[in-house]
């Protein structure tokens, strides 16, 4: 689960100036034939650091995206929903451990980046910085906000970074299995009692607004953003992951008589794009900069958990051992 | 104290500012492993990827988690600490890296070797074989001499025997899946009958 939108670091005008123009020039035709980028390759510095900020913040999404979800497994209705919700938690988990391996190979290392996600330096997905509040929110983040991840997974797939590729690949897999139990979730509470239908449109009323966020801003054409399409870094537009989502969701929203909180949202036949109310982005960045309902609370726990395992970490350290970057 | 709607984090007691955050220790999260999975009997050793563990035991037990969970066939599995593995450098596409290699294998057998190869950018490395040699240099052109190659060996990765940790034959049924766990697949959600029923119902009304 991931959420797209990524931060990416303004690039200064002279950021290639310093890099090696016939280095540069094979690198970019090896993109251009399709083949992949490994960890010992030559790379622009600036690929390099901006491939480690959007596969770290990937991570970290996998590894706080678990802590809304994960409030919901001793709460699950029945047995089956609770060690269903449990395998989706660890398996979220798992991904983000497949996640850091493939940034780990771009040399910074995972305890760096553990760091700076509980000292709030570096970003994770901005949805999880909302709470769960019933039921029927843990539903919707399972279907919804995973159909949004996988959106931008198979995207990022198709990139030009192998072991992050590969990652995404093992990923992809498992997503299958959350998105089916979401659905499933979902249409048990639309078509059950009136009480369900209305904890779960009360769910999707207020998970709409930080879905629209989910994917980032729309794209401003930049210098910027044309090298990482070009680099194969990003690989589609927030607007066209969007429309994306919104073509594969919103009929099977409307199929189970279920509404959208956006009187707007509607599709353009002529153009086949899907017409909706401008979100609110200032909203947006003012959680993303830390001010949600959550960010707090998300990142305290991470840090309590991470010290309260210290003990563990520091009974098991072998003082010899020195850190090498992996291999693939 | 940080209130949350979820109990269990209240029962943390978090204090509400920031807690000085000491930095990490280094190597708080140890060394890394390179992870190999077998697929099926006829298929070689396959990379996957790599586990953070303090030792090959606990890297092992990681790797089991983390790449050979559900859906993903294994018969068995090895972990190499990273440190101990030698890369060759690479080769451009359609060149053999073998080619490269200078010298004369001494035909010593002093340790044993296991080899790993990689053929096409973007795939992971596979292991070829075992070559007995004086060291690591003499074991790469031991398994220049050694393997027949139909396509170009871009990269190539040599690990003395003793420093693999693999699982037993026996220990095979550790991948079998439980009949009682299918909720952990897809194909238990299956809900295309609620829907349909649902419409029939709302289009009776």
């Amino acid at each position: 689960m991931y959420g797209g939108g990524n931060v990416f670091e303004r690039m200064k005008a002279t950021a290639l100036v310093d890099e090696d123009p016939r280095k540069l020039a094979e690198f970019e035709a090896r993109i251009e034939r399709g083949e992949k980028i490994e960890p010992k390759d030559w790379m622009p510095q600036l690929y390099r650091k901006q491939l480690i900020r959007m596969i770290e913040q990937h991570a970290h999404s996998e590894i706080i995206g678990a802590l809304p979800e994960g409030t919901w497994i001793t709460r699950a209705p029945g047995f089956k929903r609770k060690l269903a919700l449990m395998a989706k938690v660890q398996d979220e988990v798992g991904h983000a451990q497949l996640l850091y391996a493939a940034a780990e190979t771009l040399g910074k290392s995972r305890e760096k980046m553990i760091d700076d996600l509980i000292t709030g330096k570096s970003k994770y997905s901005n949805i999880f910085n909302y709470p769960a509040f019933t039921w029927a929110d843990s539903c919707f983040i399972s279907w919804l906000v995973d159909a949004g991840a996988i959106v931008n997974q198979l995207a990022n797939a198709k990139g030009s970074y192998g072991p992050y590729c590969r990652a995404l690949e093992r990923i992809c897999a498992e997503e299958s299995f959350h998105l089916k139990y979401g659905h499933h979730c979902v249409i048990h509470m639309a078509t059950g009692s009136k009480k369900q239908r209305e904890m779960m449109q009360a769910a999707i009323n207020r998970w709409w607004p930080p879905m629209m966020h989910f994917f980032g801003p729309s794209d401003t054409i930049s210098v910027h953003s044309e090298i990482l399409m070009k680099w194969k870094v990003k690989m589609a537009s927030n607007d066209a992951c969007r429309q994306q989502f919104l073509d594969m969701y919103v009929p099977k929203i409307w199929e189970l008589g279920l509404t959208i909180p956006d009187k707007n949202l509607q599709k353009n036949n002529e153009t086949g794009q899907w017409e909706y109310t401008e979100p609110d982005w200032d909203e947006f960045k003012r959680v993303i900069n830390g001010d949600g309902p959550c960010n707090k609370e998300r990142l305290a726990v991470r840090r309590t958990a991470e010290e309260r395992g210290r003990w563990v970490r520091e009974a098991l350290l072998a003082p010899k051992t020195k850190y090498i970057t992996p291999l693939a | 104290m940080l209130k949350s709607l979820d109990p269990r984090v209240n029962r943390l007691n978090i204090p509400l500012e920031e807690a000085a955050h000491a930095q990490k220790n280094k190597l708080d999260q140890f060394e890394t492993y390179e992870v190999f999975v077998q697929t099926k009997e006829d298929k070689p050793f396959e990379h996957v990827g790599i586990v953070h563990a303090p030792n090959e035991e606990m890297a092992f037990l990681f790797a089991k988690e983390q790449y050979t969970r559900r859906g993903m066939f294994c018969i068995s599995l090895c972990v190499i600490k990273t440190e101990n593995i030698r890369v060759s450098d690479y080769s451009e596409n359609q060149k053999d890296i073998y080619d490269t290699f200078e010298g004369k294998y001494s035909g010593k057998t002093t340790y044993s070797f296991e080899v790993f190869h990689l053929i096409k950018r973007g795939k992971q490395h596979k292991y070829e074989g075992n070559v007995q040699a004086k060291n690591f240099e003499d074991a790469l052109l031991a398994a220049r001499d050694t393997y027949p190659r139909n396509k170009p060996v871009l990269n190539v990765w040599v690990v003395k025997s003793e420093d693999i940790f693999v699982s037993d034959e026996e220990d095979q049924d550790l991948w079998d899946t439980l009949q009682e766990k299918k909720y952990r697949d897809a194909i238990d959600y299956r809900a295309a009958d609620k829907i349909k029923a649902f419409k029939e119902k709302q289009h009776e009304h």
